[in-house]
């Protein structure tokens, strides 16, 4: 039992008007303590659904159906009381989100909402030396003036600035498992590379492992160790990102692969029409996981 | 073959703190059939540029010229015709309430664009060109997909048989296989129609394959303007070389590039 996260056989339906709609139909994933796993593939694949899941989330939600096992740290959470589920959420395991401007609440000061975070590992922490953490925690993502980020509002931030806050308040509580759903797609490119540089140095210095959710294949080349390629809630290939990026075995990773414009510019790419070639049966390259 | 001529143009915001200079003395040319890329980060003035190109905001200083004449302030149907828009979010910029039918024909309507009896067969010829089927027309943009919306965003624009179109992030909201379909749509229709883009966009992997010049701006200054290959592989400004080297890529090669400019700083 090494690995921090492992998920077995998770099938997820949605019950509707017209009866149940399976979204996840059987994902095997894994993560080590550490590990830097990318979770990729396009709108709809079932992705954010997955994060949901392993955050305790959706079991909660009346007309979703979840099956299978999600076993976090040697517990499994699909059997967990809700409570239990929600004490894990900002100790144990934290979770980052695309925009970071819209979930920050903006009716209260960053100095507010750490300590908030903080609480809920320790209810008695004096506001004192939430800001003392904080503002340690400010430092390591590089904010040059944390005094002032603390007093300020969400909005008087710029997105960047906003972003390393979220990070900084994700790892406050040195999570064993941060889930980053799509980070940094609402910034500027340079400032989305700065962001992720800056999170990949920390979580490497606190030793945290990381899903990354991303549908940006060269931002997970950047960022990942490992890489899960998930078509309409299936997995189709897994592998050390080299492995991925220079020997895509599935025919759907080959086509995002070619989808993506290159700046070297070839030209823009022929696009294979969805064939049944992306339902093929799953690629593992070696190397993968255990 | 000087289609669009922008020479000195400013836009300048009043606001609470002081003045906000949007867009500083600015001059280009594009050419007939042109595909002119304007990129940069935001708050560079991509947006008020093209509001302006549009019509949409009335600049503070300089001049903009199409087909050799200066663009009045106030625009008349055949100038505002003559110019048409596809925006980034196709859900936000299609009326919900109209079938996507009635929101092609709206500019037909408007700009009296052929015989009123033959317009709805105009809408769907127009939609069969962006690679929809006839029978959409009749469809609410909620009941279509991204990629869809995006096509009726263009099927909009090319329904008015403009000379220029302005693309404001067209495929930045859009999953990669449906991107690289839509960017190989829009290649295709300015072959066939002879049209001219300015194609706004802050991704220069797209501006690389699509653009045949590229204008890098930076807080409403354009720092650099040339042809797209040169750009990419020789940038003169270090903010172009900055710009292109956080790009993030996919192989090798791409890495290799990236690599070069870098050292080039």
């Amino acid at each position: 039992m090494s690995n921090l996260l492992d998920i077995r056989d998770l099938k997820l339906a949605f019950k509707g008007l017209s009866g149940l709609s399976e979204v996840l139909h059987g994902i095997d994933l894994s993560i080590a303590a550490g590990e830097r796993v990318a979770l990729v593939g396009e709108s709809g694949s079932g992705k954010s659904v997955t994060a949901r899941i392993i955050l305790g989330l959706l079991q909660e939600t009346p007309n979703a159906r979840v099956s299978g096992e999600v076993e976090f740290d040697g517990r499994d959470i699909t059997a967990m009381r809700p409570r239990d589920r929600a004490r894990l959420r900002g100790t144990e395991m934290s979770m980052i989100f695309q925009d970071p401007t819209s979930s920050l609440n903006p009716t209260f000061t960053i100095a507010c909402q750490f300590a908030e975070v903080m609480r809920r590992r320790d209810p008695r922490m004096k506001q004192a030396e939430c800001d003392a953490r904080a503002t340690e925690m400010l430092t390591e993502v590089s904010i040059p003036d944390p005094e002032r980020v603390l007093n300020a509002y969400p909005f008087q931030l710029s997105g960047g600035m906003n972003q390393r806050v979220m990070i900084a308040m994700a790892l406050v509580n040195n999570p064993k498992l941060l889930l980053a759903d799509e980070p940094g797609t609402a910034l500027d490119v340079s400032v989305q590379a700065q962001t992720l540089r800056l999170m990949h140095d920390l979580v490497e210095m606190h030793h945290t492992a990381v899903l990354f959710i991303s549908h940006n294949l060269g931002v997970v080349r950047e960022f990942a160790d490992r890489v899960y390629v998930i078509y309409r809630g299936r997995i189709v290939e897994e592998g050390p990102t080299d492995a991925i990026f220079h020997a895509p075995g599935h025919a759907y990773t080959r086509a995002l692969m070619d989808a993506v414009p290159r700046i070297t510019g070839a030209g823009l790419p022929e696009v294979p029409e969805v064939s049944d070639d992306f339902l093929a049966p799953m690629v593992r390259h070696d190397g993968g996981a255990a | 073959m000087t289609l669009l001529s922008v020479s000195d143009l400013s836009k300048t915001f009043q606001t609470a703190s002081g003045p906000v200079h949007a867009v500083r003395d600015v001059s280009f040319a594009v050419d007939r059939g042109e595909c002119l890329a304007v990129v940069g980060e935001s708050g560079s003035g991509k947006t008020t540029l093209a509001n302006m190109i549009l019509g949409i905001l009335r600049p503070s200083a300089g001049t903009i010229a199409f087909d050799g004449a200066a663009l009045p302030a106030r625009r008349g149907p055949i100038q505002r015709r003559a110019i048409q828009f596809v925006q980034q979010n196709p859900l936000s910029s299609l009326n919900p309430k109209r079938s996507i039918g009635a929101s092609i024909r709206l500019g037909l309507d408007t700009y009296g664009i052929g015989a009123r009896a033959a317009r709805w067969a105009r809408v769907e010829d127009t939609l069969e060109e962006v690679g929809l089927p006839r029978e959409m027309r009749r469809r609410s943009p909620a009941a279509l997909s991204g990629g869809q919306r995006q096509r009726v965003g263009i099927a909009r624009a090319l329904a008015c048989e403009p000379e220029l179109v302005v693309l404001d992030e067209p495929t930045s909201a859009l999953d990669v296989l449906v991107q690289a379909r839509v960017l190989r749509l829009l290649n295709d229709l300015r072959a066939r129609k002879n049209l001219t883009y300015v194609f706004i966009t802050h991704d220069l992997a797209v501006v690389r394959n699509v653009a045949d010049r590229v204008a890098v701006f930076r807080s409403g200054e354009l720092v650099e303007i040339g042809d797209t290959p040169k750009i990419f592989s020789a940038p003169e400004h270090p903010y172009t070389r900055s710009l292109i080297g956080a790009v993030p890529v996919v192989d090798d090669a791409e890495l290799q590039l990236r690599n070069r400019l870098a050292e080039g700083t």
